[in-house]
């Protein structure tokens, strides 16, 4: 570092120094230690501590919130997972419906389901006496 | 011959700070005492107004008694009071801001006292004020506490949580961008 630059941080620090001084020397500090011992008494010494209570709350309101609101979802996505799809009772009483009821169940059966519940919806599922009564329903 | 009678100690901060937590306002008074001026300098230099400086000094002191179960003691009790103070001070910036009230970067060089006294500050001077508030916050408080308060790295760097290296990495930046300004 050449002269000049050290010459140079020298003022800067001499500047630094000397910044604030004159309104710091201007400052009433007894009257200031008063008022402060003032606003101290002012609040009772048993409730000085009760401002870290609050931060606490609200942590521990945060986390019951967050774990809360963790199980109830956990607890709906079990319950939906195995039951949730549509199911027709192909399997029942088949002969009982009519040709439009039995249409709108297999446009039922046509629509997406989950992976879980193809397998249930199909019409593999059905006996073959059942299925030639759905076939002879549709023929009418 | 008379003995003359031993002249007592003045009592380090640690213990007045144990004096207050027992319930001694005179403890708390005479920290204030001891301490008030410098972290007024250091506010004044941080960017606070003169007219504003009482209160931001009352309330660091405030704070830090509050929090004083807090402080362990990792650096002096002065240098963890102006942490506080930029705290303050950052607050208060921030009120001013969202009450729409003069925000503290238009006017905040003193404006009262000697008029003389002011000439004599010195332009540079009020130029380097003027560019440390331009800085980020961290550098120019590493720089005050460093410039003005004259602490070392180990001391600034435990007040700030933050490492020697670090501390001194933000002082270096800060002069640089000053001497930039200042040119």
């Amino acid at each position: 570092m050449n002269d000049d630059a050290m010459l140079h941080d020298a003022e800067l620090r001499e500047f630094a120094h000397r910044l604030g001084t004159a309104a710091a020397e201007r400052l009433d500090v007894e009257r200031t230690a008063g008022a402060v011992v003032e606003r101290l008494r002012s609040v009772p010494r048993s409730t000085r501590w009760t401002w870290v209570q609050p931060a606490w709350l609200r942590i521990a309101a945060a986390a019951i919130l967050v774990i809360g609101g963790g199980l109830v979802t956990r607890v709906l996505v079990w319950h939906r997972a195995p039951g949730s799809a549509v199911v027709v009772p192909v399997s029942e009483d088949l002969t009982d419906l009519t040709a439009e009821q039995l249409r709108e169940a297999l446009t039922v059966l046509d629509q997406p389901v989950s992976e879980e519940g193809a397998a249930d919806l199909g019409l593999d599922g059905l006996t073959a006496d059942e299925l030639r009564a759905l076939l002879q329903t549709l023929e009418g | 011959m008379p003995q003359a009678e031993p002249v007592a100690a003045p009592l380090s901060d640690a213990a007045l700070i144990a004096a207050w937590q027992g319930g001694d306002e005179q403890a708390a008074a005479e920290l204030v005492r001891r301490h008030a001026r410098a972290l007024a300098r250091f506010l004044s230099g941080a960017g606070a107004l003169e007219a504003d400086l009482d209160d931001l000094v009352q309330d660091t002191f405030i704070r830090a008694f509050r929090s004083v179960g807090k402080f362990r003691g990792q650096c002096r009790f002065r240098t963890w009071l102006l942490t506080i103070g930029g705290n303050v001070l950052k607050d208060a910036a921030r009120r001013a801001k969202r009450a729409k009230l003069v925000p503290l970067e238009q006017e905040l060089r003193a404006t009262d006292g000697d008029p003389h006294e002011r000439a004599v500050a010195g332009e540079a001077e009020g130029r380097l004020q003027e560019c440390l508030r331009r800085l980020p916050r961290l550098q120019r408080e590493v720089f005050l506490l460093r410039a003005q308060q004259g602490l070392e790295y180990q001391e600034i760097a435990a007040a700030l949580g933050t490492t020697p290296g670090a501390a001194r990495v933000h002082y270096h930046h800060a002069v640089k961008r000053l001497k930039e300004h200042l040119r």
